[in-house]
């Protein structure tokens, strides 16, 4: 009966083969993979020089350190017509409900370019296009390329060139601590659940600064 | 997986040009077909399968040119292919993952997998299609028809991206080529194979 014994190391073969693909039968996507993997072992931003929309250079983790607050990230640029707009609305209405539960001294949102075109003066114009209130949503751009790949991949964010100078990208909410770790990915559908999330990472963080 | 349990009308090295040529194309052109979900899926991942089988076409062809040939052995460990086809069908199932694609641009290790794991499954592949017989190919083969239709249709169906890597329109036409593979592959299965499949039909 050696084919029996074949049949069973085969199927462990080719079942171990899954199970590796697919993290252990948990994700189908890379993206629930990236999702799952943070959400396990938080990840630590490097340093990396940001521009702001006053023109001014900034240290993205010096400035969350800074800061003080929680951070909502996205990534998106300024001349996106699909994915961005939809994400934008959606951070404009965390940004409604920011203000309307008086969240704003514990959180805040930063929406961060990817394109290498985008300058302080686009930054203000799209912020001014989204209605973002400046205390509490931030708009920056990448100021070195080596930096914002290493962020991107660290943050698992995809960009790929699309026809008529547009990009695909996945889009997310990511919880961001203010000692510059990444702790948390939501799905644009639940930005609620963003919300709350950084809302106990805030509660969190005063617990452990009285 | 169409090609009976015959000896091709190859000689040994046809074949062996036919999987160095599949394979030199799949690597030399990687680049280029890994850039699109499409291809990736479609064009290279089989390459690399059908470097594997026509392998092992190229081994056996040659080690049959002796007329007197070498005696069957008494058993074997791939009975009728049926482990061989199993361990395919998983693998098969496995690189319809989006997941997997993704993982094969970024994660060294799955590139691995993929490169060196899906030639040896092409030679399991055309090793155990040479054992079983026309039942067995029929239900593998099936299982991989309806599988790959209704990946597709999820492909196909999906309003976001599947896979990071690549863009919502390529995952269209991925969809599209995967319901066209289970309606292709079982149709040359079947004109390959019709004298055996009429004998069974007949009995």
């Amino acid at each position: 009966m050696r084919w029996i014994l074949a049949l069973v190391l085969a199927l462990a073969a080719g079942t171990g083969a899954l199970y590796g693909l697919t993290g252990g039968f948990t994700v189908l996507t890379a993206e629930a993979a990236r999702r799952q993997d943070v959400a396990r072992h938080p990840r630590a931003i490097p340093a990396t020089e940001v521009l702001a929309e006053d023109g001014g250079v900034l240290d993205l983790r010096q400035d969350l350190e800074r800061d003080g607050r929680v951070a909502i990230v996205n990534f998106f640029y300024t001349r996106c017509m699909a994915l961005c707009l939809a994400q934008g609305s959606l951070t404009e209405r965390l940004q409604q409900a920011i203000q309307a539960r008086g969240l704003q001294d514990r959180i805040r949102l930063i929406s961060i370019s990817f394109d290498a075109r985008d300058k302080a003066p686009n930054l203000i114009r799209y912020a001014a296009r989204m209605g973002a209130d400046s205390r509490i949503w931030q708009f920056m751009s990448f100021a070195q390329p080596a930096q914002r790949d290493a962020v991107l991949d660290l943050f698992g964010i995809t960009v790929v060139p699309a026809p008529l100078g547009e990009f695909e990208h996945n889009a997310a909410f990511h919880v961001v601590s203010p000692d510059g770790r990444l702790v948390r990915i939501f799905d644009l559908d639940d930005p609620g659940l963003a919300l709350s999330a950084a809302e106990a990472l805030a509660a969190a963080g005063r617990g452990g600064q009285p | 997986m169409s090609m009976s349990g015959r000896s091709g009308s190859l000689p040994w090295w046809g074949w062996g040009v036919a999987a160095l040529a599949c394979l030199g194309l799949a690597l030399a052109l990687r680049g280029w077909l890994t850039a699109l979900m499409s291809l990736h899926m479609l064009v290279q991942i089989p390459l690399l399968v059908l470097a594997g089988l026509f392998a092992e076409q190229a081994w056996h062809a040659g080690r049959n040119r002796d007329p007197a040939g070498r005696p069957r052995p008494a058993w074997s460990y791939n009975e009728y292919g049926i482990p061989g086809l199993l361990l395919v069908s998983l693998v098969g199932a496995g690189w319809m993952i989006p997941k997997a694609l993704d993982d094969a641009l970024t994660d060294w290790r799955v590139a691995a997998f993929k490169y060196l794991g899906l030639p040896v499954c092409g030679w399991v592949l055309r090793a155990s299609l040479r054992r079983s017989n026309v039942v067995i190919k029929l239900f593998f083969l099936g299982n991989f028809c309806w599988m790959s239709a209704i990946v597709g249709m999820i492909y196909l169906d999906q309003p976001i991206r599947l896979c990071n890597a690549y863009l919502q329109d390529d995952q269209d036409w991925s969809g599209r080529g995967l319901i066209a593979l289970a309606i292709v592959l079982p149709s040359c299965w079947l004109l390959a194979e019709l004298k055996p499949v009429w004998r069974f039909l007949n009995r």
